[in-house]
């Protein structure tokens, strides 16, 4: 009689630590090759990527930016009222620069960047042409991914330092302007809030989320065989994997940092 | 320069011998497109055999890293049946991609090399385009030029002459036999399923790939 084979309750775990391990091995590779980036095609596509996730992307950053700004300080206001302009520039820098800022603008590049390199890596193995890439003796980890995963880090780090920027800029021009409160009192506020712990938390979190990024959607595109059917399969797994590791990291990093 | 020895890959090759010596050029026939392909790979280290060795410029390419499996690649020109380009790099940058990436030419010497191949094999289309849109002839030949642009001591075409006009067949021709007597010692490869795409060569043997064998024709 055959036996009827039972899934160990902790397949699911290996899978994902099997999962991060082949993240971390792409990460590690991708460092390992970095010095290519010498080569001039490696560079084009460096730069390419960075038009492409960093700069394209900035006007759209700095909108949503300024907008989130608004939003934030006008329910500070509501909470606080106005007779606190240094609490009200604490709590702004607090909100935006230690959780909002990274884990906004890592959210807009997952869902501008991630769908575009997963798709373009998986269309690229239906039609065999990272084999093509392999048989002219050009490493496609150096050639293809390297360039992916600094370019989106770079991208996200400095796409999340504009958001910053823009979502302060955006609450204290609000604020300024229909509430009346000088500007000072907010500048005041703020810098006494601005220590080296929230910018290297910002800049952690912009990092790893980067990576993050890079990593899944790299590693989903390059999971894609022969069917097409596939591509957006791999873009929905690569959103969700992103958007639950930049939770996951969100969440640690703010927990070693502030509890 | 290229040996098989009793290679032996499930479904596929059973122990199956061949080889082409510096300077020879060499036909094989295989019985479809699915044999022709796995061939293909196999001569490139795409797909590793079950058994047997395949020894290129003289080196086992089982045995070897990656890295210098690279080098034995860089050394190879392949010339795909559907030009094997690259398709979010336009024309002139998927010509130019192994010899910038491979070679420290300049830029100004690599465009004139590239420029060169090409009015030598009669193609004269916008070269700022995406290959999306081209006709598969022309993708042909712009995947000839760019394995043309690297010089390699081996080169292998993969049913290059199926669906040309007899026109550019005779120029593709022209060039290819042109390409093998420039440089003493080079192989050329011509991969097929049909006599039909291998008329007109000058090989130094032909092989049949059937049953698993290669069969030498006389």
């Amino acid at each position: 009689m055959e036996m009827q084979k039972t899934k160990s309750p902790y397949t699911n775990y290996l899978h994902a630590i099997e999962y991060l391990y082949e993240l971390f091995s792409l990460l590690f590779t991708a460092f390992r090759n970095l010095p290519f980036l010498k080569i001039s095609p490696v560079r084009t596509v460096f730069f390419r990527q960075i038009y492409f996730a960093g700069i394209e992307t900035f006007g759209k950053m700095v909108v949503i930016g300024i907008l989130i700004g608004i939003v934030i300080i006008t329910q500070i206001i509501n909470l606080v009222g106005l007779g606190s302009a240094v609490l009200t520039g604490k709590i702004l820098i607090w909100v935006v620069v230690r959780e909002l800022g990274p884990l906004l603008a890592a959210i807009i590049i997952i869902a501008r960047s991630v769908t575009a390199i997963s798709a373009e890596l998986g269309a690229m193995n239906v039609e065999n042409e990272i084999e093509n890439i392999e048989m002219m003796g050009i490493d496609p980890s150096r050639y293809l991914i390297m360039p992916r995963v600094f370019a989106l880090t770079l991208s996200a780090v400095m796409l999340t330092f504009y958001f910053e920027l823009a979502a302060i800029f955006g609450g204290i021009t609000v604020t300024s302007i229909f509430w009346a409160v000088p500007f000072e009192q907010y500048a005041k506020g703020m810098l006494s809030s601005l220590s080296i712990t929230e910018l290297s938390v910002s800049l952690i979190k912009s990092l790893l989320f980067g990576m993050a990024i890079a990593a899944v959607s790299c590693s989903q595109g390059l999971k894609v065989r022969k069917s097409i059917t596939q591509i957006p399969q791999a873009i929905t797994r690569a959103t969700i994997q992103s958007l639950f590791l930049v939770f996951i990291f969100d969440g640690i990093i703010t927990f070693i940092f502030f509890v | 320069m290229i040996k098989l020895e009793c290679a032996s890959l499930k479904g596929f090759l059973e122990c199956a011998s061949f080889s082409v010596s510096d300077g020879n050029s060499c036909a094989v026939l295989a019985e479809t497109d699915f044999e022709k392909n796995l061939l293909l790979r196999v001569l490139t280290g795409l797909t590793g055999l079950d058994s047997g060795k395949v020894f290129i410029f003289g080196r086992e390419i089982s045995s070897i890293t990656y890295a210098e499996l690279g080098e034995v690649r860089k050394k190879m020109g392949v010339v795909l049946n559907r030009g094997g380009l690259v398709s979010n790099l336009k024309v002139w940058e998927n010509l130019m991609l192994p010899l910038a990436y491979h070679a420290s030419l300049s830029y100004k010497d690599t465009e004139e090399k590239m420029m060169d191949v090409l009015n030598n094999l009669g193609y004269n289309d916008d070269l700022n385009m995406l290959p999306g849109p081209l006709p598969t002839y022309k993708k042909k030949l712009l995947g000839l030029a760019r394995a043309i642009l690297m010089e390699p001591d081996l080169i292998i075409y993969d049913s290059v002459f199926d669906g040309l006009s007899s026109d550019i067949r005779n120029r593709v021709l022209e060039a290819v036999n042109a390409f093998h007597e420039e440089r003493k010692g080079r192989v050329s490869l011509f991969l097929a399923t049909s006599d039909g795409s291998v008329k007109d060569i000058k090989a130094d043997s032909v092989y049949v790939l059937k049953k698993g064998n290669f069969h030498e024709r006389n």
